[in-house]
């Protein structure tokens, strides 16, 4: 029952990668948490002089890590912390919801860890925290609550005790 | 991915987020956002074009210190396979 119901997501995500007209009946089906407001935090260092963390909901994780949960209709709200120093090689992509086949070639598409360690190398970028963050999007209902009150504090916790100055966020 | 990057910014580290569903986030409003019309699963574009990536990046880095009104969404010039961008 759950690998039908997987075969049948796996097979949606593909078609509204290749017809992305037809995805705008579920980005409308799609109720997003009410918002309150917009948060801002000024920037305040050079970008040649700060330490930037990246998080993705595109569903990454290294490949020795437990894979997020495909048969939970809601989605997985848990996050894997992935190495700094990681080779890209050592990460694989676990979603359902969209075609991951061109990033699972080349992951920087949704994961751009090669540029951004090509930007500190020449110094336009200041330097790349430990750890990186990869969540799967498609987070719904009760996860949600704990999307919010759960796994981004742990993040922020990890990113402050990292003294990330910036967060680049990307989806899947 | 809007919501974990609202709860950032919230906690005082300053975000930018790639989007390439302009619905949700104006929905959820991330602080600071560069869109492209680009399918599901290539926020950076397309595989092995590490001049396209980071053609997105340079646009991201440049929201993330010109934006100025909270919720800003940046609509990105670039047409899906359509642009040149090795020199």
């Amino acid at each position: 029952m759950a690998s039908h119901s997987r075969f049948k997501n796996m097979l949606i995500a593909k078609i509204i990668t290749r017809f992305p007209s037809l995805a705008n009946r579920f980005i409308d089906a799609y109720q997003p948490w009410e918002t309150e407001g917009v948060p801002w935090t000024p920037v305040s260092k050079p970008l040649n002089q700060s330490v930037l963390s990246l998080v993705t909901t595109a569903g990454v994780h290294q490949k020795d890590q437990t894979p997020f949960n495909m048969n939970d209709p809601h989605g997985d709200p848990s996050f894997r912390r992935i190495d700094g120093r990681v080779s890209l090689d050592h990460l694989m992509i676990t979603h359902d919801y969209y075609d991951h086949a061109d990033a699972d070639r080349d992951m920087n598409i949704v994961f751009p860890l090669d540029r951004l360690r090509e930007m500190v190398d020449e110094g336009t970028l200041g330097g790349l925290a430990e750890t990186h963050y990869g969540f799967m999007g498609h987070i719904d209902g009760p996860h949600i609550v704990t999307l919010i009150n759960r796994s981004a504090p742990e993040v922020v916790q990890n990113l402050r005790k990292d003294r990330v100055d910036l967060v680049l966020l990307t989806p899947g | 991915m809007g919501l974990v990057q609202r709860e950032i910014e919230k906690a005082g580290i300053p975000t930018i987020g790639i989007s390439i569903v302009r619905k949700y986030s104006e929905k959820v409003k991330p602080p600071r956002t560069v869109f492209l019309r680009w399918p599901f699963g290539h926020p950076l574009g397309e595989p092995f074009r590490p001049a396209q990536h980071r053609a997105v990046l340079e646009k991201a880095f440049d929201a993330l210190y010109t934006v100025d009104v909270p919720g800003t969404i940046v609509d990105l010039p670039f047409r899906w396979r359509r642009e040149k961008y090795e020199k």
